[in-house]
């Protein structure tokens, strides 16, 4: 056994801080996220096209699309540097969601279509999944989609949308037949978004801020060569998607970064309740980070991690919920105030810490992380099913 | 031993629960939230009109002379409907000073808070003080008064503030009008919808019969008002809890998956069940606090702190619980659950947090 990473990996390490320390990773992007700033549409099209120059934006595809063909400890390695450099998450509907469903299941007029330009960032996806009615009862939705000649006509609404007020296209599941089990009947869409019919609406969270919204679909014509594979099939790909939305769950990077930050803050409170509990978070996030390891481990060796990485989405969503909390903490009376996600004008700031009102927006923000890809509910269930076999 | 409220008691909180239902619901509150203002003036004429704006002054100075069991009902209620108005800032935490203490001007000022025509804020905070609120920068130097003051709700509303500061070394209470020459004010909303403001004092030259109380008379004050202000947003916190449980065994009866109310699984029963312990266990430590502070024992500290201190943990745990049994409508705007979470984070950071006040409950 050795816990090390080989010279390679950490020679590759090193490339990664190199590309994001010297000019790689956006400055204007870099100075916004660093000051908890929220960042525009364009900002994010920036930091994912200085990615995609750099050859990267296939970082989890196989060569033979264009991909980066990383091991999965490369990737893990890839993952860990961005969050511990604070970049925004990268945005994964497009290059983690949808194209391995292409490359899988698509014919290869779409994979000509679609791949190159997610491996660009000239397209812009959103996952149209939830509905009002189904949640963690994925299968069992509602929108219709109903082929006419050569066009299906789709009618519903999907919720929950993140970002979608940004987005080229969405990949949808619909329903195509009703007759059979519930799983059965549901097809795979891909829909431009500019389609007539298609009407996006905003949810703001309680943090105030807009990053998800319900999108209808009325009567909306999707040409019969959007469906991806075979029709009816839609849930065995949604299911082989979400093995591929594991990636980089436990965010292990960026919690090492909030948590230092945060240490550095608390340093000079004098505070030993709050020191107490960073040191309790910094033994938990060690387990969560080991653990980690310990799955890509086994992956490497040919192993198939399978339901035991619902424990990475479990803690992982917990550790980050909780470094949110103590900052709301070590903000102490200053945390009654909050300006909303976009902060004070400069001019116009209170008294109190600069972080006060950046942990206020993490904290209720990250309240979702519990809730969305499968709630840590679902998760337990999963777990008790698939691992202890009860 | 009787721990029932008395008839009077739950008449009260019936006609509480009456206006807030058939006047302020969470429509009618997100209306006033997204206005201009920072709360409704004619909600604040109906609170006066009902004599709540008088609850706990003496009868001698023109109240009704309740204690603290009925403020804590008023403010469990204000707590379930998310109120906004600043009953804390005006009647609690100003008025009650005022009214007990021995200010020569005292009765006029308190009539025009009852009458709801005038709103006092209490400036009691300075930044880094940690809320340690006896110790102030504020100087008063041969009636001139300087310094900062932080987090002062309602301070972009009032009429008057109340200042601690010091004077020939001793913690002294001075109140002045809001207007006077030499104070600015920069108010800024807060997580729960409510308002406070920063407000620096240059220069403020003050009237000698401005002075309300000096030394240990000022001290005892803003320790029985802040007291007070804390037993009342711990019976505020106690009333979210109440809600949060309540609405989130409504939501999961309602929320279907899997072809079954969501409330049939047992997992989220449990959950729903710890919430509901929680909350009675809160309500048992508020009705010891509120016992304390109404016979002015020596222990009334102690008490507050340790209700202060539990709600500040469970009130907090409860409320995202609850935005988490509602998945995705728990965490959006339009829906009251995710409001109970902000204001249980405000309630917290409120005159000392769950560690700090268990600190002081221990010592």
């Amino acid at each position: 056994m050795d816990i090390n990473f080989t010279k390679e990996d950490i020679a590759f390490r090193d490339e990664v801080r190199d590309w994001l320390n010297n000019g790689g990773y956006p400055k204007h992007v870099k100075e916004k996220t660093d000051k908890g700033i929220t960042i525009s549409k364009q900002d994010q099209i920036d930091f994912h096209k200085a990615l995609a120059e750099k050859g990267w934006m296939g970082y989890n595809w196989p060569k033979e699309h264009g991909g980066t063909g990383w091991s999965a400890t490369q990737l893990y390695i890839f993952n860990k540097e961005f969050g511990l450099a604070g970049c925004p998450p990268l945005l994964a509907f497009g290059v983690s969601m949808v194209a391995p469903v292409i490359w899988t299941f698509g014919n290869d007029e779409q994979k000509a279509k679609y791949l190159p330009d997610i491996l660009n960032f000239n397209t812009w996806w959103c996952q149209g999944y939830s509905e009002p009615g189904s949640g963690s009862d994925l299968a069992s939705l509602k929108t219709k989609a109903v082929l006419e000649n050569d066009h299906y006509i789709v009618n519903g609404s999907k919720t929950w949308t993140t970002l979608a007020q940004h987005a080229d296209w969405i990949f949808c599941l619909v329903r195509t037949d009703n007759s059979g089990i519930k799983q059965e009947g549901i097809s795979f869409l891909l829909i431009d978004m500019n389609t007539p019919g298609i009407e996006v609406k905003p949810i703001i969270t309680i943090d105030g801020e807009h990053e998800v919204n319900s999108v209808f679909f009325t009567d909306v014509k999707v040409p019969v060569e959007n469906l991806i594979g075979e029709e009816g099939k839609g849930w065995t790909y949604a299911k082989f998607l979400l093995a591929h939305e594991r990636f980089g769950i436990a965010s292990v990077g960026a919690s090492m970064r909030q948590l230092n930050k945060l240490k550095k803050i608390v340093s000079e409170l004098d505070n030993p309740e709050l020191d107490k509990k960073i040191h309790e978070l910094e033994v938990s996030l060690s387990a969560l980070e080991i653990t980690e390891l310990r799955l890509l481990s086994a992956l490497e060796n040919g192993g198939h991690p399978g339901a035991e990485s619902s424990i990475l989405k479990i803690k992982g969503t917990e550790m980050q919920q909780n470094i949110s909390q103590l900052y709301v903490e070590a903000a102490g009376e200053y945390a009654i105030m909050y300006p909303g996600p976009h902060g004070y004008l400069s001019n116009d700031k209170p008294a109190g810490p600069d972080y006060a009102a950046n942990s206020l927006s993490a904290f209720l923000n990250l309240r979702k992380t519990s809730i969305y890809g499968g709630s840590n509910e679902i998760q337990k269930n999963i777990i008790s099913k698939f691992v202890l076999g009860v | 031993m009787n721990l029932n409220y008395s008839e009077e008691q739950v008449m009260l909180r019936e006609q509480i629960q009456k206006f807030c239902e058939s006047e302020y619901d969470f429509y009618t509150r997100e209306k006033i939230v997204k206005s201009s203002d920072d709360f409704d003036s004619n909600v604040w004429k109906l609170f006066a009109e009902q004599g709540w704006l008088s609850m706990p002054f003496s009868e001698e100075n023109g109240g009704l002379g309740f204690g603290a069991v009925e403020l804590a009902v008023l403010f469990e209620e204000f707590g379930k409907a998310l109120v906004i108005e600043p009953y804390l800032a005006t009647v609690v935490l100003s008025g009650t000073l005022l009214d007990k203490s021995n200010y020569s001007k005292k009765n006029d000022l308190i009539e025009k808070i009852c009458s709801g025509d005038m709103h006092i804020s209490l400036a009691y905070a300075e930044a880094n003080k940690n809320y340690d609120y006896l110790n102030s920068d504020t100087t008063l130097d041969n009636n001139i008064l300087n310094g900062t003051k932080t987090l002062v709700l309602n301070g972009g509303n009032s009429d008057k503030v109340i200042v601690t500061c010091i004077k020939d070394k001793k913690l002294t209470l001075v109140i002045i009008d809001s207007n006077t020459k030499g104070v600015s004010i920069n108010s800024f909303k807060t997580i729960d919808d409510q308002s406070c403001a920063e407000i620096s004092f240059e220069n403020v030259e003050i009237d000698n019969d401005a002075i309300i109380a000096c030394d240990l008379e000022a001290i005892e004050l803003i320790n029985e008002s802040i007291n007070l202000a804390t037993l009342c947003v711990s019976a505020e916190a106690v009333g979210c809890m109440e809600s949060c449980y309540l609405k989130t065994v409504e939501y999961t009866k309602g929320r279907e998956q899997f072809g079954q109310p969501i409330s049939n699984f047992q997992v989220l029963q449990h959950r729903m069940v710890d919430m509901f312990v929680e909350s009675e266990l809160a309500k048992s430590l508020l009705f010891k606090a509120m016992l304390e502070v109404d016979s002015n024992s020596e222990d009334k500290y102690k008490h507050v702190s340790a209700l202060k201190s539990q709600i500040g943990r469970s009130g907090k745990l409860s409320a995202q619980d609850a935005v988490q049994l509602h998945g995705g409508m728990g965490v959006s705007e339009e829906m009251m659950i995710g409001h109970y979470l902000k204001k249980m984070v405000s309630i917290d950071a409120l005159f000392g947090n769950s560690d700090y006040h268990l600190k002081k409950f221990a010592s």
